[in-house]
């Protein structure tokens, strides 16, 4: 009975190495974030100037990776 | 026009082909015509979980490269008149599979049928990518364990940019199914929950499944659960090919259930 009650939680451990390890995963290889991303800097922009879109692309130039960020405006 | 839906999940053995046979029987079963379409080349699977291995005639690759029609190819399950299914090729290799000719198979496929299943293969390489090419939503499966969930995460990341809806600028829904709850071991901390994993993955739930010993005697028998009423695995299947209907069906906390003696103690405590 007492075991029972002091069991170790190991599915907390799992949910705290796959939070950090899928953080890195979604960093270093493809951007699922990237609607977010959008989102974000439109409400951003939106602060100071009216815009119609955004559009993010990620970019190799001579083996330096850049995401490229445009932000059309309306009117 | 039919709506054509991935099933995924990055690792394999987790059940992906498995929950593609029980929604297919599910979804027809709700009246819809449905078409499974096995995407594994070279581990042509599918057939044996419906119980079609030995009908399969003609396959997809000899649909899209040697003429032969998708009427030829395809196979009326016995189960239900509403499911047709599509064999994966046993014998070339996955470099065989060419978008074009994909897409042209699916469109025709859209025609015909309300659910258009492609059960992807496990893994993140070319056949997975040609498999979310033209799909239209993606019923992601993971089982509650580490390497399963980063696995799938890795496999939405892809979906997400290399999928042509995406690539059109609109969105490839996605709904997850937990596979393989074991709900004593979810209650006692030892098995990540559907909360844990929701809050990690960040996609809308259709599906929860319990551990269910039967799923392997389905197989066994070629006979997908959902056609055991009485299973908890079946049940949970039903109400997922219900949702995938558009039907509003409350989520039951499978993680709750069977959980014996010590949780109805606590049940009277809370």
């Amino acid at each position: 009975m007492f075991s029972f009650f002091n069991k170790k939680r190991s599915a907390k451990t799992a949910k705290d190495r796959l939070t950090i390890a899928i953080m890195s995963d979604r960093e270093s290889t493809n951007f699922p974030f990237m609607d977010e991303l959008k989102a974000e800097i439109i409400e951003v922009v939106k602060k100071y100037i009216d815009v119609k879109g955004v559009t993010i692309q990620k970019e190799t130039h001579d083996g330096v990776e850049a995401l490229s960020i445009d932000v059309e405006l309306n009117k | 026009m039919g709506i054509v839906i991935a099933v995924i999940s990055g690792k394999g053995g987790v059940g992906k082909t498995t929950t593609t046979a029980n929604l297919g029987v599910g979804i027809a079963q709700n009246g819809k015509k449905c078409v499974v379409v096995d995407f594994d080349i070279g581990q042509r699977n599918l057939d044996m979980h419906l119980g079609l291995e030995n009908r399969v005639v003609y396959d997809m690759v000899h649909v899209m490269d040697d003429g032969v029609s998708l009427k030829q190819a395809l196979i009326k399950s016995k189960i239900t008149p509403n499911l047709s299914f599509l064999a994966a090729s046993q014998t070339k290799d996955k470099s065989v599979l060419d978008s074009e000719k994909i897409k042209k198979m699916i469109e025709e496929l859209k025609e015909d049928f309300d659910f258009v299943i492609l059960d992807a293969p496990a893994g993140i390489e070319s056949g997975y990518e040609h498999t979310i090419e033209f799909a239209d939503r993606a019923i992601v499966v993971v089982n509650p364990e580490v390497s399963s969930i980063r696995d799938s995460d890795r496999a939405i990341g892809i979906l997400d940019s290399k999928s042509q809806k995406v690539k059109e600028g609109k969105e490839v829904e996605k709904y997850l199914v937990i596979n393989r709850i074991d709900p004593k071991m979810v209650q006692s901390g030892e098995m990540l929950s559907s909360e844990d994993i929701l809050d990690i993955l960040n996609i809308p739930l259709i599906g929860k499944i319990p551990e269910d010993k039967g799923i392997i005697e389905a197989s066994n028998q070629g006979k997908p659960i959902i056609l055991t009423k009485d299973s908890a695995a079946a049940q949970a299947y039903e109400r997922v090919a219900k949702r995938m209907c558009g039907e509003e069906i409350p989520f039951v906390d499978v993680e709750k259930e069977n959980g014996g003696f010590m949780s109805k103690i606590k049940g009277i405590f809370k």
